[in-house]
C-alpha cells in the first residue's frame, strides 16, 4: 500500500500524520518506513524545485528533476545545500517562500562568530515544534519535575536554536531555572537550587555539555557528590569540542555524571540537532541515538560526496528533511557521523547514528555554547586576577 | 512580520559587496552571538561616492546594512551628521519588538561613520 497516497486521499497531511506517529513509525518494517520517508522527501523536493529559483537552477544543472525520483535508491541524487550557505550574505536565495511568510529566525554561532541563520515559515515552525515534542516524548518521557538549566534563558538570547529547543522541555516540567545569567554562572547557586528541589521534584539537569561539565568540575573540586532522583535525566545538546579545541570525552562525561550527580548511564541523554534542520536524534536508554523517523540521514564519503559509505563507517552527514517548507531541507553538514546497525535489544526500526566530530577541515566548530564557555573562562580569569595578592591596581 | 522596506532590502540588496580600494571601513557587531556588519566606503572630497556592505545575521539587520549604504551614497558626512534619532528610526519603518535591535544597529552605523570620517579628516 502506498501510505503517502492513502493519507492524501483521506484528506490528511502525511507530514502531520508522521509527526504525531513517532512510536508507530519506529515499529514499521524497515522497508515500509523507508518507502514512506522517501515519499515525504520526494514531495518536499518537488515543492522546493517548483518554488525556489536558486535551488531549481542548481538541480537543473545536475539534471535532477522531480520526475526522475522514484525509489529510495534515488535519495542520493537530491542536490544538497552546503551548510555555509545559511551564513552567506545572500541567504535570501535559500527561501522557497516569501520573506513575508517567515515567522521565526533562529541562529547558531560557532567559533567564527558568524551566525548561521535559519528561517522558518508558520508551517515549518508547526512541523519543528510537533517534531521536537514528539521525539522528546518518545525518548525522554518527561511530563513533570524540575529543570536545572545550565545555560542562559531564551529571554537573554531569544534566537539561539539550542536554547529554544531545550526551552521547549520547560513546558513539560513543573518548574525550572536558568543558571547562566548575564554571562555568569554560579555553581554554588546551582547546587543550592538542586538541594531546594530535593524530595519535591524529579530533578533534571539540562544544558550544553561544556556547562554541565563546568558544574561537575566544581563538584569535583569541592568533593561534593549529589544524588539525583531515580527518574532524573541529564540532558545535553550542543557541541563536545571546547573553544580551545579540547574534545570532551563522552565516556568521561558519563563517568563523572554517574560519580558526581548520582545517576545511572541510562539517565544521561545527549541530543544531536542542527539549527538549519528540524531533526533531533536522541539517545535511548542504551545511549544509542535515533534519528527522527521521518527524516533521512545519508552518510557520504567526504572525498566523493556522490557516494554513501557503508553502514558503520564514518562519513559526512547529509540530511534530507521534508519538514522544512521555507528553505530546502536537503543539507550537507560539516559533521562526521556513522550509522549504526540495529541490535537485538533495540525495539525501534529506523536509523541510528553516532556523532564523531566536526570535519577536520571545517573552518569552525561549536554552537553558541562554545562562545559562552569561552566568555565564562575569561570572566573567571579576570575575577581571579582581581582578587590576586599582592598586586595593587 | 516584515515590512516592505525590510523585504525589499533583504531580498534585493543593491549594495552588498566589497570596494577594492576603499578608503574608509568599519565593522560593528556582537562578538558572542549577534549580528555583524562590515561597511566599506569610498570617500572623495568629503562625499561618500560609494558604499558597500557585508552582513551576517537576521534578515532585518542585513536589510538595515543595505538601507544604510543606499542612504549615504552621494551624501557628505555633515549631511549624515545632521540626521537625528527620529530620522534614523523612521528609515526602517514599523518594526516588531524582536527586530527593534536593528534601530540601534542603524544608529551605531551612523555614529561609526561620523567617528571614522572625523578620524580621517584629522
Amino acid at each position: 500500500m502506498d501510505l503517502h497516497k492513502f493519507l492524501q486521499q483521506a484528506g490528511l497531511d502525511p507530514i502531520k500524520v508522521a509527526l504525531s506517529s513517532v512510536g508507530q513509525l519506529y515499529k514499521m518494517p524497515e522497508q515500509d518506513l523507508l518507502d514512506f520517508k522517501c515519499s515525504l522527501v520526494f514531495e518536499s523536493f518537488k515543492f522546493h524545485y517548483n518554488n525556489n529559483d536558486f535551488y531549481r537552477v542548481s538541480c537543473d544543472k545536475k539534471g535532477i528533476t522531480p520526475d526522475i525520483l522514484s525509489s529510495s535508491k534515488d535519495l542520493i541524487k537530491i542536490p544538497l545545500i552546503p551548510i555555509e550557505l545559511f551564513k552567506a550574505n545572500d541567504s535570501y536565495k535559500l527561501l522557497s517562500k516569501s520573506l513575508n511568510t517567515i515567522e521565526l529566525e533562529m541562529r547558531s554561532t560557532g567559533t567564527s562568530g558568524i551566525p548561521s541563520v535559519s528561517r522558518r515559515c508558520d508551517e515549518t515552525v508547526d512541523n519543528a515544534i510537533f517534531g521536537i515534542y514528539g521525539m522528546y516524548r518518545e525518548f525522554l518521557k518527561i511530563s513533570k519535575g524540575a529543570g536545572l538549566y545550565l545555560c542562559p534563558s531564551t529571554e537573554e538570547i531569544p534566537e539561539m536554536g539550542m536554547i529554544k529547543a531545550l526551552n521547549l522541555l520547560a513546558g513539560l516540567l513543573d518548574t525550572h531555572k536558568f543558571m547562566v545569567k548575564n554571562e555568569t554562572f554560579s555553581p554554588e547557586e546551582s547546587l543550592e537550587q538542586l538541594e531546594n528541589w530535593d524530595n519535591k521534584f524529579d530533578r533534571h539537569i539540562i544544558g550544553p555539555p561544556f556547562l554541565i561539565n563546568r558544574f561537575i568540575r566544581f563538584l569535583k573540586a569541592t568533593n561534593t557528590k549529589v544524588k539525583l532522583d531515580k527518574s532524573s535525566l541529564v540532558i545535553t545538546l550542543g557541541g563536545w569540542k571546547r573553544f580551545s579545541g579540547e574534545m570532551l570525552s563522552r565516556n568521561e562525561f558519563n563517568q563523572e555524571c554517574m560519580e558526581y550527580l548520582g545517576v545511572k548511564e541510562g539517565q544521561i541523554r545527549d541530543i544531536y540537532a542542527l539549527v538549519e534542520s528540524n531533526v533531533v536524534a536522541i539517545d535511548d536508554e542504551n545511549g544509542v541515538k535515533h534519528v527522527s523517523p521521518y527524516i533521512h540521514f545519508s552518510v557520504r564519503d567526504p572525498k566523493n560526496l556522490d557516494k554513501e559509505v557503508p553502514e558503520g563507517e564514518i562519513g559526512q552527514l547529509a540530511i534530507l528533511d521534508p519538514l522544512s517548507c521555507s528553505t530546502p531541507g536537503f543539507i550537507l553538514t560539516e559533521d562526521l557521523v556513522r550509522l549504526l546497525p540495529k541490535t537485538e535489544e533495540d525495539k525501534r526500526n529506523g536509523q541510528r547514528m553516532q556523532y564523531i566530530m566536526r570535519l577536520p577541515e571545517s573552518k569552525e566548530f561549536g554552537c553558541c555554547a562554545v562562545n559562552l564557555d569561552k566568555r565564562l573562562d575569561v570572566l573567571e580569569e579576570e575575577n581571579q586576577h582581581a582578587s590576586a595578592c599582592p598586586v595593587v591596581a | 512580520m516584515y515590512n516592505d522596506i525590510i523585504i525589499d532590502n533583504f531580498t534585493n540588496p543593491q549594495k552588498v559587496g566589497d570596494i577594492a580600494l576603499a578608503n574608509c571601513e568599519f565593522e560593528i557587531g556582537n562578538p558572542v552571538c549577534g549580528d555583524r556588519i562590515k561597511i566599506q566606503l569610498m570617500v572623495e572630497n568629503n562625499t561618500i561616492s560609494e558604499a558597500r556592505f557585508r552582513a551576517w545575521g537576521c534578515a532585518t539587520s542585513i536589510a538595515t546594512a543595505n538601507l544604510f549604504c543606499e542612504s549615504i551614497e552621494g551624501k557628505t558626512t555633515s549631511d549624515i551628521n545632521q540626521k537625528n534619532d527620529q530620522d534614523i528610526e523612521s528609515m526602517l519603518g514599523q518594526l516588531e519588538p524582536s527586530q527593534h535591535h536593528c534601530v540601534h544597529i542603524l544608529k551605531e552605523l551612523h555614529q561609526q561613520l561620523v567617528v571614522q570620517a572625523n578620524a580621517g579628516a584629522q
